[in-house]
């Protein structure tokens, strides 16, 4: 982060994605070899340094966790601004349309997954930040199957006293019913909500909630998870966006829409999905779930042995031993 | 990584500015306090929270406790602070508006810094709005005092302010029994003013010790009583801590009634580096790139311990009348 750098430091590879405020492109340290993801960043004429870059960097630097993307530099010239990051191979959402069954992931590969991602989850809101903006393009995975949050640019960091936060976040489809309805005030659970859709998404390989406005997005989700009432959910006419005209729909069961969930699996998924945002599981929580438990390493043989053992003890310890972080630097 | 907590400056940081700047320690005071001034005031007319313009002041003393003074114009530094920061708050403000704001405080319409304050006739406002080049060159320097601030602080643009600690702290406290309003508004007081204070108190001490203080103040003003226990500990502020604050944020208010004589001595209206460029010449025909940091060795210790000893005395003098 010394700004001594100069962006001809990186060899520039191909393009791997536009983003909303940038776009990114494979790179390699001329000087180490090192591939990197490079995210260049047009400074605007007219309003300088965008603010999503500015607090993407500010948290980043901050954030160093083996589920968190990483981020090794920055690179200011007049008129752009640079972001070395970590290379990975793709995201979550090319990887399900790539490997999948029709966009379906396989259980245990969800099951890492969901488990690498509640870890970035917990990393950040233990460190009280909020992503905002959870989706599978979001989500980036190495050849390793390991899972990393990336983009930063939505989120914000809180401390008390809760400020209200602008409702313009989180992509439509992933999008918290709270905030759907006008809440400034939402918390870590809205995370918690996107990583539900996600995990529901890489089951079935579709969308769970692809509403088209914000309206739309709201009736998806009561026709699966019933039309919430003031009685089911105390201070909910009080929303900006609460309607009267609302039709009443009946809860679904979860588990007969989203048939290739196991039990534990309905379970966990059923505490993520909960409409009042403070019934929803934290982050913390939903890692010690039991659909954890048969986390196995899909490592050599004698460390698998090693690790049954005790895998209901230390589900999480064992799974670690799949990504360590030396292999991880092996290609650097 | 913690939101209630800033990053401080270093000993070595604050002893370098103060002493290897090719500026006089009064002129840099000037220009500090000028400029938060300005900062406080350009928030205000802008309609920004308290909290940004608060935000603000603290990044501009960030940034000069690394950057040497001269290397752009004071104002354009104020108002890239306060852009950067309404930015990325709830409230940003366009670049139009900011250059508007400062254009009318640096004019001579503006009482700012102008004694005797007198109201301005009201055509001279008109004559206050900028040329479209004159905007075009001003906006092209807010952008590149903001990329310059932003790499001076590494990107650590976020500050967390005492403010609602102090509100937070003094709930907990009941108040100290008296009317609400009454003590929270001197806390507030104490904690804006010290924004201004030349010894950077926002860059020396923690959020919560900076509450503690101002609260330890009001309560004194308003003669509130304060628990007999060392309540302070609570709220993780030690009394060496505590002692040097409460007499660091009373003292700012009479540095800064000199200061609002002092500053409109040097000019009229707001300090520029041409205001301070013209004051070096009188000193000495001293041109502003020579050092004058001659060391004073062994001299400046001794200051810095009468310093210790006469705040340890006022604190425990204070405590007596408690």
């Amino acid at each position: 982060m010394d700004g001594k750098r100069h962006p001809s430091s990186f060899q520039q590879l191909e393009k791997l994605g536009e983003g909303t405020y940038a776009t990114v492109f494979k790179g390699r340290n001329r000087q180490t070899g090192e591939l990197v993801a490079l995210k260049e960043i047009h400074l605007d004429s007219e309003e300088g340094t965008p603010s999503t870059a500015i607090r993407e960097i500010s948290l980043m630097k901050e954030l160093k966790h083996e589920n968190i993307v990483a981020l090794h530099d920055v690179i200011h010239t007049e008129n752009k601004l640079m972001l070395v990051f970590e290379y990975m191979d793709g995201d979550l959402k090319r990887y399900m349309d790539t490997q999948g069954d029709r966009g379906a992931l396989k259980p245990m590969v969800i099951k890492s997954f969901m488990y690498q991602l509640l870890k970035g989850i917990d990393f950040c809101h233990k460190n009280r930040v909020l992503h905002r903006d959870l989706k599978p393009q979001n989500l980036l995975i190495n050849s390793k199957g390991s899972l990393k949050l990336g983009d930063f640019g939505l989120a914000r960091a809180f401390g008390i006293p809760v400020n209200t936060f602008s409702n313009e976040v989180v992509t439509l489809w992933y999008r918290a019913p709270d905030v759907l309805l006008g809440s400034r005030t939402y918390n870590t659970s809205i995370d918690i909500w996107s990583a539900g859709c996600i995990m529901a998404e890489m089951f079935t390989g579709r969308p769970l909630f692809p509403g088209t406005t914000n309206e739309d997005q709201i009736v998806r989700i009561f026709r699966i998870m019933g039309t919430p009432t003031e009685r089911t959910w105390p201070g909910l006419t009080s929303f900006p966006e609460y309607k009267t005209t609302w039709q009443m729909y009946a809860t679904q069961n979860l588990s007969s829409i989203l048939s290739q969930i196991d039990h534990a699996g309905i379970d966990l998924i059923s505490r993520m999905l909960q409409l009042r945002p403070e019934l929803r599981i934290s982050a913390h929580d939903a890692l010690q779930h039991h659909w954890f438990n048969d986390l196995m390493p899909q490592q050599p043989q004698q460390q698998q042995h090693h690790q049954q053992q005790q895998p209901m003890m230390q589900p999480h310890r064992g799974y670690q031993q799949t990504v360590p972080s030396q292999q991880n630097y092996e290609s650097y | 990584m913690s939101h209630m907590t800033n990053p401080l400056a270093t000993p070595d940081q604050l002893y370098q500015r103060r002493s290897f700047s090719s500026l006089p320690a009064e002129l840099q005071d000037a220009i500090i306090f000028s400029s938060q001034c300005l900062t406080q005031a350009a928030g205000v007319l802008l309609q920004l929270p308290q909290s940004a313009t608060a935000q603000a002041n603290v990044i501009l003393a960030r940034y000069w406790l690394v950057e040497p003074f001269m290397s752009h114009e004071f104002s354009d530094i104020s108002a890239a602070s306060l852009y950067l920061v309404a930015k990325l708050g709830p409230s940003p403000r366009s670049p139009r508006d900011i250059s508007n704001v400062y254009t009318y405080l640096l004019s001579p319409a503006s009482t700012l810094f102008r004694s005797p304050p007198s109201l301005p006739p009201l055509r001279s406002i008109t004559s206050t709005t900028l040329s479209e080049s004159a905007y075009q060159a001003f906006h092209s320097r807010i952008l590149a005092a903001e990329a310059r601030i932003l790499y001076a602080l590494s990107f650590n643009t976020h500050v967390s302010l005492p403010h609602p600690l102090a509100v937070t702290y003094l709930q907990a406290m009941d108040f100290l029994g008296v009317r609400k309003e009454r003590i929270a508004k001197r806390v507030l007081a104490y904690l804006n003013t010290a924004l201004l204070s030349p010894q950077m108190l926002y860059l020396t001490s923690q959020p919560n010790a900076l509450a503690v203080a101002a609260i330890y103040n009001a309560a004194k003003d308003v003669g509130a009583k304060m628990p007999e226990c060392e309540w302070w500990e609570v709220f993780d502020v030690d009394r060496e801590e505590l002692g040097f604050l409460v007499v660091g944020m009373r003292s700012v208010e009479g540095w800064a009634r000199k200061m609002r004589e002092d500053v409109p001595r040097l000019g009229q209206g707001m300090i520029s580096r041409r205001t301070v460029e013209e004051e070096m010449e009188k000193k000495r025909g001293l041109g502003v790139g020579n050092g004058s940091g001659g060391g004073q060795g062994g001299g400046e210790l001794d200051v810095e311990a009468e310093m210790a000893r006469k705040m340890d005395e006022k604190m425990a003098e204070m405590e007596g009348v408690a």
